[in-house]
């Protein structure tokens, strides 16, 4: 039983399908890679899965644990334990950082039915996992994601990850807009949280992130559907050969 | 307005000068109906007063003491009870000896009042009713070079349905002063309409927090005229909550080179209430500063009114002049009207004005419940986030808590009624 199932997703925007028949099966421990050329829809797959409004499937299943998340609300699934990390993570003025993990770290700890953790504490805690990122207290006292470099942004997400400890992550672009020594840092992050128990599934463009997150299997995304799948020297035929002889096969 | 169109307050007004003060000719030329707003006047234009103007409202000449409840936000400020319009006395706390209640004639602030030679001004209601029915004119006298530590409250309570208050007070700073004072607005009445008269002087700090939270179906139209000296301070905040209909008009004039005066405010606004804040900075002299900074939250059919306005006199270089207006509707029946209005006549100055009105962002809320928090509680985050940097650009620090906890129940209640 896969810990994640997609089935025959079909998914349209403004009448416009986007997602055709779109499946993929994660089980627990694995890493998967989606990659595709721009316009395939490797974001709204990660949007549908979050359960953002207007990304609704007109076919298909998702399950997750065995668990529909269709009717879910994004709320939900995270508190069943789905992460986004987001492309282009939203600038919330006014909303300090410390506060707002805070908040989203002892609302999971709620949901788990664990202890949340006093002021003392959660800062205590979250100095410990945001200087493995790299993360100044500095940053943390400004409004979330405010002003942030991009590199500080995706760090951000990474930084949430770790608070949440999610048993599926989904990082969408990750490595946009990241330096060599942020991609490390980023990599690092996200590989000292993998375990035997959870999954992650990571969209590029690029095979430079798989480097240092290693997949255990490749997808070629396009025109809404997974096209072709592999191992990790996938990713490496398509950064040497690029995407076109692949969708040509198919054609 | 004139007599055709029913305007049974105003003749209520006349008749009761009429009775109780038939030897004081100066409070006749405010009786004046010709220096009342019309309702082809561009100042009333969204807050339109023709229902006031038909109600059988009475000016309130009796002592209703009923109902007093005086819930001080400071521990230890130094409360001033105004029931009714009326100074008490016996209510308020003991003032030391740097604080002086006194009453005065109009001949004391009529000056004041004549710097103001605008119609928004002159045809003001309150300006008109309250001078003409207040029965003293009271002043708040401080000693200079004094530095208050307590914060002043003053409160006006009183008023039942169908009648008007009419409370008056002229703030006079001296040289020096540093002084906070907190207004709250928390009446029965059917009108309340204070009049306030400040005159800062050189070198002196003022801050002002006016909190409407008057009783359902009462109308505020709150009237503040201030002046200010040079090197003067003027730190204004309104919270505007309470009441059917409520208007915070206040006219601040830079009159001394290096003054310095933000008019800012919050309305949040449920039902069917309407909210107004109108603020005009007349800046006169140069090297002055003035910021107007308004963000509201509207629910379900309430109407709210942002008029800003900065006029810079050819004389006024080195203005800085700063207007903001946000909103955000949480209902499609909801309306905002914002008119921000530069009027510039130097060249040498900085000024800014923008205006914005919509809904939650929803990026914003999908980014909040991605991470575990329900819709419902992304937008009272996303709410309380839009008014704390409002709360902490405007108000001493000290207080932010004070203030950030008056919008609370309020907040709460417009999101609870938009789940309905």
């Amino acid at each position: 039983m896969p810990m994640l199932e997609i089935k025959n997703a079909e998914l349209s925007i403004d009448d416009k399908k986007i997602l055709k028949g779109l499946s993929l099966n994660v089980n627990e421990g694995e890493t998967h890679a989606i990659m595709g050329p721009n316009g395939s829809g490797k974001s709204t797959l990660s949007y549908m899965l979050a359960g953002r409004d207007g990304y609704e499937l007109d076919n298909g299943s998702i399950t997750f644990n065995n668990i529909d998340l269709i009717p879910l609300s994004p709320d939900e699934r995270s508190n069943l334990g789905l992460f986004l990390a987001f492309q282009y993570p939203v600038e919330l003025p006014g909303v300090s950082s410390t506060n707002f993990l805070r908040e989203i770290f002892n609302s999971r700890k709620k949901y788990l039915g664990e202890d949340e953790l006093t002021h003392l504490d959660f800062i205590k805690h979250l100095r410990k996992v945001a200087q493995n990122l790299s993360i100044k207290d500095e940053m943390l006292k400004r409004y979330v994601n405010y002003g942030f470099s991009g590199g500080e942004k995706k760090r951000f997400e990474i930084l949430q990850m770790a608070l949440l400890n999610p048993k599926i992550s989904v990082l969408d672009e990750t490595d946009s807009g990241l330096d060599v020594d942020a991609l490390k840092i980023v990599s690092e992050g996200v590989n000292n949280l993998k375990d035997k128990k959870n999954a992650v599934i990571v969209i590029t463009h690029y095979q430079r992130l798989l480097d240092y997150i290693k997949p255990d299997i490749v997808h070629i995304m396009s025109d809404g559907k997974i096209i072709k799948s592999g191992d990790a020297d996938l990713a490496l035929y398509i950064e040497k050969n690029g995407y076109s002889e692949i969708l040509n096969e198919q054609n | 307005m004139n007599k055709t169109r029913n305007d049974q307050f105003f003749s209520n007004l006349e008749k009761f000068v009429n009775k109780f003060y038939p030897n004081q000719p100066q409070r006749q030329p405010y009786l004046n109906l010709k220096t009342w707003p019309s309702p082809r006047d561009e100042a009333w234009k969204f807050s339109r007063l023709g229902k006031l103007a038909r109600k059988n409202i009475l000016p309130l000449n009796l002592e209703n003491q009923k109902d007093i409840n005086i819930n001080k936000l400071i521990k230890d400020s130094i409360s001033l009870v105004f029931v009714n319009g009326k100074f008490e006395k016996k209510l308020s706390d003991k003032l030391p000896s740097e604080i002086a209640i006194e009453e005065v004639q109009i001949e004391h602030f009529k000056e004041i009042i004549n710097k103001f030679d605008n119609l928004f001004v002159k045809s003001h209601p309150t300006l008109n009713s309250t001078i003409s029915c207040s029965k003293k004119f009271f002043k708040i006298k401080f000693k200079n070079d004094v530095k208050f530590d307590r914060p002043i409250e003053i409160f006006n309570l009183g008023g039942t349905e169908n009648t008007s208050i009419h409370p008056f007070i002229f703030m006079d700073l001296g040289k020096n002063i540093d002084v906070k004072v907190f207004q709250h607005y928390s009446t029965y009445a059917g009108l309340l309409a204070p009049l306030e008269i400040i005159n800062l002087s050189k070198n002196s700090n003022l801050e002002i927090i006016k909190i409407y939270d008057d009783k359902k179906n009462s109308y505020n139209l709150s009237l503040t005229l201030s002046v200010i000296q040079e090197e003067a301070n003027l730190r204004s905040f309104a919270l505007i909550k309470g009441g059917e209909f409520t208007r915070s008009e206040m006219h601040t004039l830079l009159e001394g080179e290096n003054s310095k005066a933000d008019i800012n405010g919050i309305y949040l606004s449920s039902g069917n209430q309407h909210h107004d804040l109108t603020s005009c900075v007349y800046h006169n002299v140069p090297n002055c500063k003035s910021s107007q900074i308004v963000k509201g939250v509207l629910g379900e059919e309430a109407t709210a009114v942002f008029q800003g306005k900065v006029r810079v006199e050819k004389l006024a270089q080195k203005t800085e002049a700063k207007q903001m207006s946000r909103t955000i509707m949480l209902s499609d029946k909801a309306v905002s009207n914002s008119k921000p209005e530069l009027e510039i006549y130097a060249d040498d100055v900085i000024c800014g004005h923008g205006a914005t009105v919509g809904e939650l962002d929803e990026d914003q809320i999908f980014y909040l419940s991605s991470r575990g928090i329900s819709k419902q509680k992304a937008k009272v985050i996303l709410i309380d986030a839009f008014l704390n940097e409002m709360i902490s650009l405007s108000i001493s620090d000290k207080f932010h808590d004070i203030i950030y906890n008056e919008t609370k129940t309020k907040i709460n209640n417009l999101l609870a009624n938009e789940y309905e």
